[in-house]
C-alpha cells in the first residue's frame, strides 16, 4: 500500500500560528533577558519597563492570534484553569498557556516597583491614578520589592518555558518529519533569544539611548552573534537530516531549499547578513548605530520568516 | 474486555460512497462543506494500459496511542475502555491541534456557521449545539444498541468489517492476527485500530 503514498502540506495552522509562535518566543525571551540583565548585570529601570511591557504586549497579541481563530472561544476557560495540567499533563498547549499566563503576571509584578517610581507613568491619566493608589504602593514595597529576585526568577523560568514550548508544540505532531524531531525546540529557543536580543538592541539604540549602556550593548551584540552562529549550525544539521531522512522530511527540504524567501530572505538576510554585521561590530566595532540597528531589524524579520516557512513546509504523508 | 477494530478490504470497495452518505446522515456531519467523518479517495494507479482505479476509504483509526489525544489542551479528546476515541464538544475550544497531530486526516471542524446550517439541513433531529472539532466515533451510539457502525452496515461490497480484537473467534481479530489486514503507517507509533487488506498483491 505504501507505493500509493501522496504528500501534502496543511492549511489548518498557517501564518497566524507563525505569528503566535514568533511573538510568544520573542516576548518571553525579551522578558527573560531584561530581568536577568536587571538582576545580575546592571540595574536598569528603563530597560525593565520597556522590556517587560513590550514583552507582555507581544505575548498578548500572539495569544490573541490563537484566541480569535478558535472555533469556540468560550471553551478557552478550560485551558486557562491551572488545574488543566493535572488533566492534560501531556499537552504542550496546556503547559504553554500556563507558562504564558504566569510569565505575564510575574513580569508585571517584577516591573511594578519601577512603574510606581516612574514620574512619567504617575502623570499618565488613567494609569497614573491607579499607580498613585496606596494599595499599589503597598503591593510594590511589601511584596514586589521584598521578593524581587524570586519574582524575577519565576518570570524567567516561565519565560524559558514559553520559548521552549513554541518548539515543543510543533514537535508533538508525529506525522510531519520536519516538526517531529528534537531539533525544533532547540532551534526555536535559540531563535527566540536571538530575536529578543535584537529587539533589546533596537530599544537601547533608538529609544532608551543611555550613554552608559555601551558595555551592555556590546554584551548583547556578542551574545546575539553567538546565537545566530548556533542557529546556522542547527539549520545546517537540519538540512542534512532532511536530505537523507524519510520522504516527508525530504519533501519539506525540497520546499524550503528551493524557495528564495527561505534561502535569501531567512538564511541570507535574516541570519548571515546580521551575523556579519554583528561580527564586524564585535571584532572592530562600528562608529555609528546604523549597522547594528540594521542587523537587529533583519534578525527580527528573520525570526518571523523561520516560523512562517516552518508552518508552510510541514509535509504529511498519506497512504491514499 | 472489548477492543473495537475495523478491517477494510480494498479489493471489494467499489467506490459507491454509500458509507460516506450513511455516516453523514447518521452523524449529521457538515456535508455542505464537503466535510466527512469517513471519506473514500478515488485514485488511478499504474501507467499506460496497466492502470486501475483504487478506492481508498479512510476514517479515524481510533489509535491506541492517539496523538490527537495527547496534544488536546482541554481534555476534550478522550478514549473509552473499548478503544474508541471521542470528542467532548463542551470541552473543545477548537484550536485544531488534533487535526495537526492526526496522521490520518481524520479530524474535521464544525464551525458556528455549520451548526446554524445543520439546524436547517437536518431539522429538529439535529443534535449538535456548539462548534468543535469532530471525528468518527465508530458509531458508538449504535454499538450500544447492538448494531454495527452505519458505514459497515451499509457497505454493499462488505469491504468494511467491524469486530473485537480481544475475541479470538472474531473474523476481524483473526485477519489482523494473521497479518492479512495491516495498519496504516505503523512506524509512527500511533497503534491504529483500522486495518487494511491490500489490493495490489491480488491484482499482480
Amino acid at each position: 500500500m505504501d507505493v500509493t503514498m501522496s504528500y501534502t502540506t496543511q492549511e489548518i495552522w498557517t501564518w497566524w500560528i507563525a505569528v503566535y509562535l514568533y511573538l510568544g518566543g520573542l516576548g518571553a525571551a525579551t522578558l527573560v533577558v531584561t530581568f536577568l540583565t536587571d538582576m545580575y548585570l546592571k540595574n536598569h529601570r528603563a530597560l525593565v519597563l520597556w522590556g517587560a511591557f513590550s514583552g507582555i504586549a507581544m505575548l498578548s497579541v500572539g495569544s490573541l492570534m490563537l484566541f480569535i481563530h478558535l472555533l469556540d472561544p468560550r471553551a478557552v476557560l478550560h485551558v486557562i484553569n491551572p488545574l488543566v495540567l493535572f488533566r492534560q499533563p501531556h499537552s504542550w498547549i496546556a503547559w504553554g498557556t500556563q507558562f504564558i499566563i504566569w510569565m505575564m503576571w510575574w513580569g508585571l509584578f517584577y516591573a511594578l516597583p519601577y512603574l510606581v517610581q516612574s514620574e512619567r507613568a504617575r502623570k499618565l491619566p488613567l494609569l497614573g491614578a491607579v499607580l498613585r493608589l496606596k494599595v499599589m504602593n503597598r503591593l510594590s514595597n511589601r511584596c514586589c520589592l521584598r521578593f524581587h529576585k524570586t519574582i524575577g526568577w519565576l518570570a524567567t523560568i516561565n519565560g524559558i518555558g514559553v520559548a521552549v514550548y513554541t518548539g515543543l508544540l510543533l514537535q508533538s505532531f508525529p506525522a510531519v518529519a520536519l516538526w517531529h524531531n528534537p531539533g525544533v525546540p532547540l532551534l526555536f529557543t535559540v531563535s527566540a533569544f536571538s530575536t529578543a536580543l535584537a529587539y533589546l538592541l533596537l530599544l537601547l539604540n533608538l529609544v532608551i539611548k543611555h550613554e552608559d549602556d555601551y558595555y551592555l550593548k556590546v554584551f548583547y551584540e556578542r551574545t546575539d552573534t553567538m546565537l545566530i552562529a548556533a542557529e546556522l549550525v542547527i539549520l545546517f544539521s537540519f538540512f542534512h537530516y532532511m536530505a537523507a531522512g524519510n520522504e516527508s522530511a525530504f519533501r519539506s527540504a525540497q520546499l524550503l531549499w528551493q524557495d528564495m524567501g527561505w534561502l535569501i530572505g531567512f538564511i541570507g538576510l535574516g541570519l548571515i547578513v546580521p551575523f556579519l554585521l554583528e561580527l564586524k561590530g564585535v571584532i572592530k566595532g562600528w562608529t555609528g548605530r546604523l549597522p547594528i540597528v540594521t542587523a537587529s531589524v533583519l534578525v527580527l524579520a528573520g525570526g518571523y520568516l523561520l516560523r512562517h516557512y516552518f508552518m508552510y513546509a510541514g509535509v504529511y504523508a498519506h497512504p491514499w | 474486555m472489548t477492543r473495537f477494530a475495523m478491517v477494510i478490504d480494498l479489493n471489494t470497495c467499489v467506490g459507491c460512497n454509500a458509507c460516506m452518505a450513511a455516516c453523514a446522515m447518521e452523524n449529521q456531519t457538515p456535508v455542505w462543506k464537503n466535510k466527512w467523518r469517513t471519506y473514500v479517495h478515488d485514485k488511478e494507479i499504474g501507467s499506460g494500459e496497466d492502470v486501475h482505479r483504487r478506492f481508498f476509504p479512510r476514517l479515524c483509526n481510533h489509535c491506541d496511542n492517539p496523538p490527537c489525544l495527547s496534544v488536546c489542551p482541554t481534555g476534550a479528546t478522550y478514549k473509552l475502555d473499548n478503544g474508541i476515541v471521542k470528542v467532548d464538544e463542551a470541552l473543545c475550544m477548537g484550536c485544531r491541534a488534533c487535526a495537526m497531530a492526526c496522521p490520518y486526516d481524520a479530524r474535521l471542524e464544525v464551525t458556528h456557521d455549520d451548526v446554524e446550517t445543520g439546524r436547517d439541513f437536518y431539522g429538529e433531529a439535529y443534535r449538535r449545539s456548539r462548534p468543535s472539532m469532530d471525528k468518527c466515533t465508530f458509531c458508538d451510539h449504535r454499538l450500544e444498541q447492538g448494531l454495527q457502525p452505519a458505514c459497515v452496515e451499509t457497505c454493499v461490497g462488505s469491504a468494511r468489517q467491524f469486530g473485537d480484537l480481544d475475541d479470538p473467534n472474531d473474523p476481524v481479530a483473526q485477519m489482523v492476527a494473521r497479518g492479512v489486514a495491516r495498519p496504516l503507517m505503523p512506524h509512527l507509533g500511533t497503534r491504529p485500530n483500522v486495518y487494511y487488506i491490500d489490493d495490489l498483491k491480488r491484482r499482480g
